[in-house]
């Protein structure tokens, strides 16, 4: 609304009331959705396996879920659900690569 | 239609012999995918650990890859397929972690941004975060340099974001919601170029989303790119160029942004266009192929398909294969002329990377 300058109080008034003036229909409408409440991140949920997905539900998960086991610490850094890669456990997949085919040969932690 | 007809005759059109694709694999193995055959035909063992990222060369040659454990860095000839350098930035209870990092035109040093975390004997203490130079032929950190105050929280969600060289390798690039251009020399700020700020006609809040490696031109980042105009705030996207040694921009506004876009990848003849969309969250999240025209900047045709909880578009080195990779073992692959399911590559491990495409001869 740069083209228009507000001439009086409540024009002034309203101007301060409206941080973003115009807003197209693409941009997000109302007030954001409730989200759950995730107590750090999926470290401690353990339903269904180890995290859950951003609605709190386990439809937006990988599906199977292996598929999604090895990133929780290739992009996570994140070992609290998985065995310690990074210092204790490195070995704890040498005999499965894709997870989903092979989780059985994956090696039993026991910390 | 017209339009289906449209894109077959552009991609028969397309001569060029089908290439090759690096990917990053569980355990430490870079796999090497034929195009043509569509089958693994090599197997590229890591020597330090699980690849996290890769990136090649401007020449195409070589590839670098990072890894996982030790933050080590691998060097891999194209040619040859073998490892040619690896070793570990690691000095024993001292971890040199790294994100954001580029190779430097000459392929003999690595610029990245590194944070030191120290193990002390009842806690990892985590030091700030700097420049760092790796020389690849004394396999180590040489020069560690401290960023500029303010610096060091910008850019790619902590991760210190992308960051690129100059053709003549004067200047390093850093790209976030600002643009940081530092002499590579001594790493002080040459100038800086705001993109939230609407300084190009019609625009602001210029977001850079990631590089297009389907068009390659020399000296040249594109990218896509997101912004809103100053009046309606519609979010629009388009095609980015940034030219590394004029510093210039060139925006192709294409057409409304969707909630979320996995990139796009440009059919070599520069006529079609394709990315994935995404709307919803969770169990309600809907994927869609979509097809551009370039030329008019126009969403021809859109395609829903059933798309993995989380996942990588890529395009074949000849346009005539859409991947969607990532989150498992196996590539599905996508004809993009009827936009469904052609076949699957199984991997038979684990994806840990993005794909390279290296064009066939």
């Amino acid at each position: 609304m740069k083209h228009l300058r507000a001439v009086n109080q409540k024009a002034r008034r309203i101007q301060e009331h409206i941080e973003n003036d115009v807003v197209a229909m693409q941009g997000p409408q109302g007030p954001a959705a409730q989200r759950p409440h995730v107590p750090m991140g999926c470290s401690i949920v353990f339903s269904p396996g180890w995290e859950v997905d951003s609605s709190g539900g386990t439809a937006g998960l990988c599906q199977p879920v292996e598929r999604d086991l090895y990133d929780c610490y290739i992009s996570c850094y994140w070992p609290a659900q998985v065995p310690d890669h990074m210092n204790n456990y490195p070995d704890w997949t040498a005999k499965c690569a894709a997870a989903t085919k092979d989780w059985r040969n994956i090696d039993l932690v026991f910390p | 239609m017209k339009h289906l007809f449209a894109i077959a005759a552009a991609l028969v059109s397309s001569a060029a012999a089908q290439g090759t694709l690096f990917v990053g694999t569980w355990p430490h193995t870079v796999q090497v995918v034929d195009e043509a055959k569509q089958k693994v035909v090599d197997h590229i063992e890591l020597q330090t650990g699980t690849s996290h990222s890769m990136q090649i060369s401007d020449d195409r040659k070589t590839i670098y890859a990072s890894t996982i454990e030790k933050n080590g860095i691998e060097v891999i000839d194209v040619a040859t397929r073998k490892v040619t350098n690896s070793f570990v930035l690691d000095e024993g209870g001292k971890k040199m972690r790294f994100n954001s990092w580029a190779a430097d035109p000459t392929g003999k040093f690595i610029y990245m941004i590194v944070r030191p975390m120290e193990k002390k004997i009842d806690r990892f203490e985590q030091g700030k975060q700097q420049f760092a130079i790796v020389d690849l032929a004394q396999k180590k950190i040489t020069k560690f340099v401290d960023m500029p105050a303010g610096e060091d929280a910008m850019g790619g969600g902590g991760r210190g974001g992308a960051m690129r060289f100059s053709p003549d390798g004067k200047y390093l690039y850093r790209m976030g919601g600002t643009i940081t251009i530092y002499d590579a020399s001594d790493f002080k700020v040459v100038d800086t170029i705001e993109l939230s700020k609407p300084q190009f006609p019609g625009m602001q809040n210029v977001n850079l989303g990631q590089q297009l490696d389907s068009i390659q031109e020399p000296g040249i980042l594109v990218s896509l790119f997101n912004s809103s105009d100053p009046v309606v705030h519609k979010n629009i996207f388009g095609i980015a160029r940034f030219d590394l040694s004029k510093r210039t921009f060139q925006f192709t506004p294409i057409g409304p942004a969707a909630a979320s876009m996995q990139g796009l990848h440009v059919a070599p003849d520069h006529k079609t266009g394709y990315t994935v969309t995404t709307n919803g969250t969770g169990g309600n999240k809907r994927s869609e192929f979509w097809v551009i025209d370039i030329p008019t900047g126009r969403v021809i045709r859109t395609q829903e398909f059933d798309g993995r909880a989380r996942y990588t578009f890529g395009m074949s080195s000849t346009g005539k294969d859409l991947y969607i990779y990532g989150a498992g073992y196996d590539i599905e692959v996508y004809d993009p002329v009827t936009l469904k399911l052609r076949s699957t590559i199984d991997l038979n491990a684990d994806q840990t990377t993005g794909m390279i495409v290296l064009p066939g001869k």
